[in-house]
């Protein structure tokens, strides 16, 4: 089997579900050794981490709330001590507060903003110095509620407009040291928790995105793939829209796949 | 101070409500806290008491009084070990 990234190492921050664990499979059945970080939930980490290694490729899980400087610098000392460099950073681990904007207190805010914008500052910190020589890899998930107003979602919102801005200004300053580095935003991606939310208006969704169906996890995994592989490596600071075309649908337009409102 | 003292102080300050209105039988609604209050309680004790709290378990808690025997029986089995 082709395996590209045979002798990477890779580390996806909220690795042990959702969109993170499709990434860190797609990563490791490309090759890759993968470290999965998570935070409140062991048990769904250690299980991927077993999946991970019947793939036949090293998997290690770390625990870490990303949202607190000191852990991220514990984390990574572990990898400093274990591996002694890092080829591939997914900045994915997120969390926010649902709240309409005027209820957003600073608590809130400041949660929201150090899990979802601050931790790429800091990890990405980190992992360049892990990345010397390597060709290294980094790429962010954000979502398109950094650009499109969703209810209750404006503290998220707010945090990946700024993870996708601080993506920009690393792919520019992390290039001389070879390091690729670019962004992903999806719409709603179709994870457990999402089902659950969503109940009922399965097809409404699918009917609003010209694709035809929702986005799953492993569309991510598939683009943070190629995103991770030289045949990327032209592409730096952009944020790639994973959305079936509907962001691009103007409102009230019947398509054969439906009605976008 | 016990465990229990200790564990209501971190409830009290991070919701910010009088120590006195938690009782064992009592909840986290009861209190007004939110999901982001819940979380750093949980956070806050983690580290107070060195030990880990997967929200696997912490959503069989019915009431803080499983909280407090949850964290009890945790920091004794650290200590044993």
């Amino acid at each position: 089997m082709n395996q590209p990234f045979k002798g990477k190492l890779s580390l996806v921050t909220g690795g042990g579900r959702g969109i993170g664990k499709a990434i860190a499979l797609k990563l490791a059945s490309q090759g890759s050794d993968v470290i999965i970080n998570f935070f409140r939930h062991r048990d769904t980490a250690e299980k991927t981490a077993k999946e991970i290694q019947d793939i036949g490729v090293k998997a290690k899980i770390i625990r870490a709330n990303v949202g607190d400087p000191a852990k991220i610098d514990e984390m990574f000392d572990v990898i400093s001590n274990d591996f002694g460099y890092l080829d591939i950073l997914i900045s994915n681990a997120a969390s926010g507060v649902g709240r309409p904007v005027l209820d957003v207190d600073v608590k809130a805010w400041d949660w929201t903003m150090d899990i979802n914008a601050r931790a790429l500052l800091l990890c990405a910190q980190r992992a360049a110095r892990l990345m010397e020589g390597r060709s290294g890899k980094i790429v962010s998930i954000s979502s398109l509620g950094s650009f499109l107003v969703w209810p209750t979602y404006a503290a998220v919102g707010v945090s990946k407009a700024a993870l996708e801005a601080l993506t920009r200004y690393l792919a520019i300053e992390l290039a001389p040291k070879g390091i690729c580095v670019n962004a992903i935003a999806a719409s709603a991606v179709l994870t457990d928790a999402l089902k659950f939310y969503i109940k009922g208006q399965e097809a409404a969704h699918q009917q609003a995105t010209p694709a035809g169906r929702m986005v799953t996890p492993e569309d991510i995994a598939n683009v943070v793939f190629f995103l991770c592989s030289e045949d990327a490596f032209m592409i730096r600071g952009q944020t790639i829209i994973i959305d079936g075309g509907a962001s691009v649908m103007a409102p009230f337009v019947s398509t054969p796949g439906g009605v976008n409102q | 101070m016990s465990i229990e003292e200790q564990i209501k102080d971190i409830v009290a300050e991070i919701v910010r409500v009088d120590k006195g209105i938690i009782r064992r039988e009592g909840t986290f609604k009861d209190i007004n806290a939110d999901s982001l209050d819940v979380v750093q309680v949980l956070l806050r004790t983690e580290e107070t008491f060195d030990i880990e709290i997967p929200d696997e378990d912490a959503e069989q808690f019915q009431n803080f009084g499983d909280f407090v025997d949850y964290v009890e029986h945790h920091v004794a089995e650290k200590e044993k070990a």
